[in-house]
């Protein structure tokens, strides 16, 4: 499952090196937050216990790690991959189904704030994309499924 | 100047309203072509969208990018996490034949395709090199001179560079300028890079995001920074609403945090009321006071020197 998400040449890579722990905020400012040690596990095909841990979801996606690092790579895709895998296993914080959900139904994460626009004085907000965008996910839906019947 | 459309973002609209205020006041006042467009969604925010489905983040942002598009329009955020990652996306499929076909295969369905042909801009960097330096200082009617302030950038408002080729990624110069233009110094400190952590608060690790707010805001003090700049609702969320919760709880943190529309906004003469600064939690009264002493201090001339001061002003 991981390899369809992650290099692992570029992660041996990362392995040895470990440059950009030193300016990784959550590195810097969370204890026990350290995706070296993640990718070690990834590596060695024991990744599975960081799958229920808060750790995977403190990677703060600011893209210091991308920017520094010579494979233009960075802890940040082992991150995204952990997480993107414990969603689908349904272990996700309760705010990322609240916000998924908000996003299915309206295509927003908030709709523009009504007493809040009266009270300075802003005009009608502008119309929505949010059928559009409930269309796509609708075939995006049955796209999956196809291919997990398929597998099936 | 080519028009624009404003892509104001969820979280601006839904919680911080009078952000969309004073952006659209400091538009108007430099009569810039600006456009409210039907058909934007939530840009989608990373963290959420891509981490549950990175298909339908691709997608959606490049349904936003193709509204655009299709209008031959540019587009400029307040936010950097829209601009962030729409751009993100619209460099992937640039560079992605095969997946920009399938990516306008679904957008077919409801009758959008995406080029990518339109710039999309964060409002700052908008500012800097699009509005640019003689148009600022010939419209302000204020300077800050004597004000010393923090600048937050914002991770998302310069990285990634790669799709947003805006400045430099790890040590940018352009909010700097912007605010060195008005006449504020911008003092250097040590977490002036630090990523905000307002994330964190969207993982339900509140305690996490205080912690990483807190490790600023305690600098702030110490160096005495009139205030610290924003522009990026995130950022301002994190930095003014869990700055009043600390406070509230006791904690000796005090910076106001002032939206870089609204600096601009008060530059321009126009007033904190006008500005909707009224609906900051953290209270801007004592920056807006010691700013008032500093503008008499320096008496009329200062106002008239930077309007003198640009070139052809006596044209
Ligand atoms: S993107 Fe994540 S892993 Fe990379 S530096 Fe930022 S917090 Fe650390
Ligand atoms: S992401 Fe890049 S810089 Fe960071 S440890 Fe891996 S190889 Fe080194």
């Amino acid at each position: 499952m991981l390899k369809s998400h992650l290099n692992f040449t570029l992660l041996e890579e990362c392995r040895k090196c470990g440059a950009c722990y030193e300016v990784c905020p959550s590195c810097i400012a969370l204890p026990g937050y350290d995706p070296r040690a993640v990718i070690k596990d990834i590596l060695e095909g024991s990744y599975e216990k960081w799958l229920e841990s808060k750790h995977i979801w403190q990677c703060l996606e600011c893209h210091h790690c991308l920017e520094m690092c010579y494979q233009h790579y960075g802890f940040e895709d082992a991150m995204t991959a952990m997480r993107t895998i414990a969603t689908k296993k349904g272990l996700y914080p309760p705010q990322i189904k609240r916000g998924w959900a908000m996003f299915e139904k309206t295509g927003r994460l908030g709709e523009p704030s009504k007493p809040g626009r009266k009270k300075y004085g802003l005009p009608e907000p502008a119309k929505s994309g949010g059928d559009e965008i409930k269309k796509l996910l609708a075939i995006l839906k049955n796209d999956t499924s196809g291919e997990k019947a398929d597998k099936g | 100047m080519k028009e624009f459309a404003v892509f104001w973002g969820c979280t601006i609209q839904a919680r911080f309203p009078f952000l969309e205020k004073s952006s659209r006041l400091v538009f108007e006042a430099f009569k810039l072509p600006y456009r409210d467009v039907n058909g934007f969604t939530c840009c989608p925010e990373k963290s959420l969208i891509n981490n549950v489905d990175p298909k339908a983040f691709a997608v959606t942002a490049a349904r936003n990018v193709s509204v655009v598009d299709g209008l031959g329009v540019d587009l400029v955020s307040p936010c950097t996490g829209c601009v962030s990652n729409l751009a993100t996306v619209k460099e992937d499929l640039l560079h992605n034949p095969g997946e920009k076909a399938e990516v306008n295969n679904l957008l077919k369905e409801v009758d959008k395709e995406f080029t990518g042909e339109a710039n999309l801009f964060h409002l700052v960097p908008f500012f800097h090199d699009q509005v640019g330096k003689n148009i600022i200082q010939r419209k302000i009617k204020k300077t800050f001179a004597g004000m010393k302030v923090a600048i937050h950038y914002g991770c998302h408002m310069i990285r990634p560079s790669h799709a947003l080729k805006n400045d430099d990624p790890m040590d940018p110069v352009k909010f700097d300028d912007l605010i060195r233009w008005l006449g504020a110094e911008s003092l250097g400190h040590r977490t002036k890079m630090m990523c905000c952590g307002q994330g964190l608060d969207r993982v339900d690790q509140h305690e996490n995001a205080l912690h990483l707010a807190r490790e600023k805001l305690v600098e702030l003090k110490k160096i005495e920074a009139d205030a610290l700049i924003v522009c990026c609702p995130s950022c301002f969320q994190q930095f003014d609403n869990n700055q009043f919760l600390m406070i509230r709880e006791g904690e000796k943190i005090y910076t106001p945090v002032i939206y870089f529309t609204e600096l601009l906004g008060l530059a321009l003469g126009l007033s904190p009321e006008e500005l909707g600064m009224g609906g900051h939690r953290v209270d801007v009264g004592p920056f807006l006071k010691k700013w008032k002493e500093q503008l008499d201090k320096a008496g009329p001339s200062e106002v008239i020197d930077t309007e003198l001061n640009v070139p052809g002003a006596l044209a």
